[in-house]
């Protein structure tokens, strides 16, 4: 037998690792082979010993100790907890203070304050708003008086930026439009009449003026715009204007297909 | 309680319920001090050294999976624990080898007093320590019913074979000194 698997089998005899049958067969191997069963016997008597080392029983102060250990470590956990809630209290505790409640309240008094100063603005903007149209009416007012054809399209340009149709400059851009000597101040006036398209009076005041037009470009310009707004109130101003001898023969041509796109 | 086994009491452990730690210090506090004792043969130490097992088990409780044998898991501890500590003595001392390290039993104090302690239970310890400590240590863990040697051979890093062999050649080195103080 292998001195290895001897060494293992013994160990597993001394150690209890065997069962009966498996013990009788240990027993019977070792009857035969008298110098293991020297040495086992050596083993067993070792084994014994070892068995039957007596070992003192730990003091009452190794107790002592690990309970003292284990109290101390739950006590430092449960600090750790403690101290973060307590921290917390601590915020919270402050922010109840008298003082920052008053800080609080003017803070809050400051945001109102700040808010309705901050509405005061728009109420202004509003008036200011009102304020700059009056003035710009005024001044698309005079400057359509102005001789100078440049003022009069400065003052066209002025009317264009209006937000909401003004009356007076409605009423002083037709005149242009049906008065003024200047061609492109007269264009420019429609342009700035298409604006308006949606007020009545515009769209009446620019039928009327069909038949006061002498220049053949403004004529082809309404009658674009004419058709563009499907108005039938033109066609008879524009029949009136086809009558006229003086009229340009390819502006003639333009109206009479005009007057076919309306119908 | 004692339904509880030591794997879900140290699962407990782990997961917060340190007061569970008693309760595996209870069971295991004779056999890790009786290990200790035998290996050094000081019963202060050997009582400082169980301590350092429960601090370790609290400081490297999140390494614990509950998976394989608790006893196997302690004493693998209790081992490092036990080198640790001779290591560093060893190195305050100004001495190199581990086996430097003796029996005291003229250090053991009441403990000691307190049994009666036969001529042959003399010459046993002394001839124990004389072994290496490798040797001594595979002889105190066999001497624990409740460890196989399965788990004997996980403590020592080796298969179970290996450790009944380790065991087979610490049991005849014992018997080799043992002799030898016989015929001093």
């Amino acid at each position: 037998m292998e001195q290895e698997k001897f060494k293992i089998w013994s160990i597993d005899y001394l150690s209890g690792a065997l069962d009966a049958e498996g013990k009788k067969t240990f027993d019977a191997f070792l009857e035969s082979n008298e110098v293991y069963k020297q040495e086992f016997k050596d083993l067993k008597n070792s084994w014994n010993q070892i068995e039957n080392l007596e070992t003192p029983v730990p003091s009452e102060e190794m107790d002592k100790n690990f309970y003292e250990m284990l109290y101390a470590h739950k006590e430092e956990k449960e600090n750790v907890f403690s101290k973060i809630e307590g921290s917390l209290k601590t915020v919270w505790q402050s922010m109840m203070r008298p003082q920052l409640a008053y800080g609080i309240l003017i803070l809050c008094i400051g945001l109102g304050l700040g808010y309705f100063m901050n509405s005061e603005p728009t109420v202004s903007t509003t008036i200011v708003n009102t304020e700059t149209e009056k003035i710009r009416g005024e001044l698309v007012l005079t400057l359509l008086e102005q001789p100078s054809a440049n003022k009069r399209l400065q003052g066209i340009s002025e009317a264009n930026k209006f937000t909401k149709a003004n009356d007076k400059v409605i009423k002083a851009l037709l005149q242009t439009l049906n008065n003024d000597p200047n061609v492109n101040v007269r264009l420019a006036a429609i342009e700035a009449l298409t604006n308006y398209l949606d007020n009545p009076i515009v769209r009446e005041g620019l039928v009327l003026s069909i038949v006061k037009q002498k220049s053949p470009i403004v004529q082809v310009t309404l009658a674009d715009l004419m058709v563009a707004l499907q108005e039938k109130k033109s066609i008879e101003p524009f029949k009136k204007l086809i009558r006229t001898k003086e009229l340009d023969k390819s502006v003639k041509e333009k109206l009479e297909t005009t007057i076919q796109s309306i119908i | 309680m004692q339904a509880l086994t030591d794997n879900s009491l140290m699962l407990k452990v782990k997961s917060g319920d340190t007061d569970k730690l008693g309760l595996l210090y209870e069971r295991h506090k004779k056999r890790l001090f009786g290990f200790f004792y035998n290996m050094n043969g000081n019963p202060s130490i050997s009582e400082d050294l169980v301590q350092n097992v429960f601090i370790k088990i609290l400081k490297y409780k999140h390494t614990f999976t509950g998976e394989g044998s608790f006893d196997a898991w302690i004493f693998k501890m209790a081992r490092n624990i036990y080198y640790d500590h001779f290591k560093n003595y060893n190195k305050k001392n100004n001495t190199d080898a581990l086996s430097s390290m003796e029996y005291r039993l003229e250090d053991s104090d009441n403990l000691d007093s307190k049994m009666e302690l036969t001529d042959n239970m003399v010459q046993l310890r002394t001839a124990l320590s004389k072994i290496s400590p490798e040797k001594r240590e595979i002889l105190v863990l066999s001497k624990f019913k409740e460890i196989g040697y399965n788990e004997i051979g996980e403590i020592l890093g080796c298969s179970e074979g290996a450790a009944k062999v380790k065991a087979h050649r610490a049991l005849k080195d014992l018997k080799t000194i043992f002799m030898q103080l016989d015929k001093i």
